[in-house]
């Protein structure tokens, strides 16, 4: 029996400009409206041997205050740092209702939107909708204090997949094939229609020659011989698991084309360029039974706080009370 | 805040406001920029270092002498492994190598032997009259997580361990959080990642350099705490803690007011040597410059460049 493929859960970076333009937007816009709000978070691939990269939240994330027409923020393209993940906010009024919310149940309805995107095929066209996130939060703004919970769900395959073969782009490929994948993955991260599309197909020709496109060009690539695999960028480091976002890809795989073998590319970078000794190639087997496409699969993703069960605060008094901004301005 | 630095901050946004900014090039003369070669210098940056990104900061924030698109550089989620305080004693304690170059500006990227410590203040950007109180110790900041407001801060654990939350699955992998992975487990807490960017300091006529740092569960630091991660030489020194001009919030900063010289003389080394200094490239020799100042943060700047057109 082939090990597990095990996965390196996401983790949530927020930047102190996200408080504090949640704090405005609720005191000046929003007021009780507890209202779930659409916001977006960004990630790129993994670009060091040693750390990880996180999905982030910035001011941006969050509608403009002046945005009358809609409390939908437009997320910006183009920019390669910056792969936009469409999340959800639900800002509680109390703290009590903060610890009150189903988070199974608000896990759940993340989950369904990314089956619905998958089975109605809206995934292949936009892959950004592959991965989502949800954020749970109570803002204390009278002691400027913020309570908060990042899930980022996955659809869990029953049985799990196992793994073979799991190595460094380096070792699987030749030295023909990894340089030109190199710079094709290099060419595709520098255009700015495709820098921030973080789901790709890779084809390589009998001449060591790869190509990387777009996953709706899945049909123009069958049938001519060529190697294909599935990649997406990675915002992991670690040399023997891939990260997060592999985990709804390998459903929409198995859903879409009905594959039970998957070979997969982890695309991580070095200093802003691809690394093919950090990325890595593998192959999923995956053994879902008949019919598992009729309900929505269970779904996990409720991020750990240094290893528990439990939610993040952060006080963020110093830099936003106006009394101890008086004092230290005196 | 120092009264003198608040002075300072009100001298320098008085001139800011009634003078122009500059539009003639004085790179070589004084080793400063004018905003158009900001832009010129930063897009370079960009092409050549993929994980800077120009980015247009807080609405309310712009400047409107920039692009609205290329208001500042920032790099997010750059590792810093150790402390630069630690490095620096293993550093003097093995008795390491002068790495400073004479007297031409170029400052060594990690400690240097203690016995030159008097002659080279020259070439540190010096800030007497901008001085950090030296009392404050910095282990003693509590972080924003941390026990400060003990009683105001319900206890999550109470509710959190009984939430309805349950999450079993095989192919999640159990890890306490991901870090670093280095066999030491030390290296966990040392672990800190940091969000850095560059502005253009009307004022100083010169990049500024600002850095917002997070530990190893990505958390917000406190500015104060960064200092951990300034070269010793420095951190009392040239190490501000200041409103961000482009972004919400404190974030430490290295003062610019000394940078204009050092640029200076980095620039006339090159041409001692032959080398016509191109504008283009002035962030590649300034943010290796910095990296004497913050030496383990690991951010993006390439080695080897070609520094500009070459007289041979």
């Amino acid at each position: 029996m082939e090990p597990l493929l095990q996965f390196a859960p996401m983790q949530s970076s927020v930047d102190e400009g996200f408080w504090h333009r949640l704090s405005s937007l609720k005191l000046n816009k929003l007021g009780i409206d507890d209202s779930p709000i659409h916001i977006f978070g960004f990630y790129a691939p993994c670009s060091h041997s040693q750390v990880s990269n996180h999905l982030t939240v910035l001011s941006e994330s969050l509608p403009s205050e002046l945005s009358e027409a809609s409390l939908i923020p437009e997320p910006s393209r183009g920019n390669r740092n910056r792969c936009s993940v469409p999340g959800i906010l639900y800002n509680t009024n109390t703290v009590e209702s903060f610890h009150a919310l189903d988070k199974q149940d608000l896990l759940k309805k993340e989950a369904a939107k990314i089956w619905d995107d998958i089975l109605t095929g809206k995934a292949v066209e936009d892959c950004s909708v592959l991965s989502r996130f949800l954020v749970i939060s109570f803002a204390d703004l009278k002691k400027w204090t913020f309570n908060y919970w990042f899930a980022f769900p996955a659809l869990m395959l029953d049985p799990p997949a196992t793994v073979v073969n799991l190595k460094p782009a380096s070792q699987w490929f030749s030295a023909a094939e990894a340089e030109s994948l190199s710079a094709a993955c290099n060419e595709w991260r520098s255009s700015k229609s495709t820098a921030d599309v973080p789901f790709f197909l890779v084809t390589i020709d009998q001449h060591s020659c790869a190509t990387v496109r777009l996953l709706k060009d899945w049909e123009a690539c069958q049938g001519n011989g060529n190697k294909i695999f599935f990649g997406f960028y990675d915002p992991c480091h670690l040399p023997k698991n891939p990260g997060w976002p592999l985990r709804n890809f390998l459903a929409l795989i198995s859903v879409r084309w009905n594959l039970n073998s998957i070979q997969f590319f982890c695309y991580r970078e070095n200093r802003g360029f691809a690394d093919m000794k950090l990325s890595l190639v593998g192959e999923a087997l995956i053994t879902v039974p008949q019919g598992w496409k009729d309900t929505v699969p269970s779904a996990v993703g409720w991020e750990l706080n240094k290893g528990r069960k439990a939610s993040r605060c952060i006080s963020l008094a110093q830099s936003m009370d106006p009394t101890r901004l008086a004092i230290s301005a005196a | 805040m120092v009264l003198s630095q608040k002075l300072h901050e009100a001298f320098k946004g008085t001139v800011e406001r009634i003078t122009g900014p500059r539009t003639v090039s004085a790179f070589k003369e004084k080793g400063v920029l004018s905003v158009s070669e900001f832009v010129t210098a930063g897009d370079n940056l960009v092409a050549k270092c993929p994980t800077w990104s120009w980015e247009s900061g807080e609405p309310g924030k712009r400047k409107p002498y920039l692009p609205p698109e290329k208001q500042i550089l920032i790099t997010r989620n750059v590792p810093c492994l150790r402390r630069a305080a630690s490095v620096e004693e293993e550093y003097e304690a093995s008795g390491g190598e002068v790495l400073l170059d004479g007297d031409d500006g170029w400052l060594a990227t990690h400690g240097k032997p203690k016995e030159n410590k008097s002659d080279e203040d020259d070439n540190l950007p010096s800030m007497e009259s901008l001085e950090i109180s030296k009392k404050s110790s910095i282990k003693q900041i509590p972080s924003y997580m941390g026990a400060e407001d003990d009683d105001d801060i319900p206890d999550m654990a109470d509710f959190d361990d009984n939430s309805n939350v349950i999450e079993n699955d095989p192919a999640t992998l159990q890890s306490t959080y991901i870090v670093a992975h280095e066999p030491d487990d030390d290296n966990i807490l040392r672990t800190r990642t940091y969000d850095v960017s560059i502005t253009y300091d009307k004022y100083y006529q010169t990049p500024r350099v600002w850095l917002t740092g997070y530990d190893e569960a990505r958390m917000l630091l406190q500015p104060e705490l960064v200092l951990e991660d300034v070269s010793q030489d420095h951190a009392r020194k040239t190490v501000t803690i200041e409103d961000h001009p482009h972004l919400p919030g404190k974030h430490a900063s290295i003062h610019p007011c000394r940078h204009g010289a050092v640029m200076k003389k980095i620039i006339d080394v090159l041409m001692s040597r032959g080398v016509e200094p191109e504008v283009d490239k002035y962030l590649f020799l300034f943010l290796k410059f910095m990296a004497s100042v913050i030496p383990t943060i690991e951010y993006d700047y390439t080695m080897d460049f070609d520094l500009g057109s070459s007289s041979n």
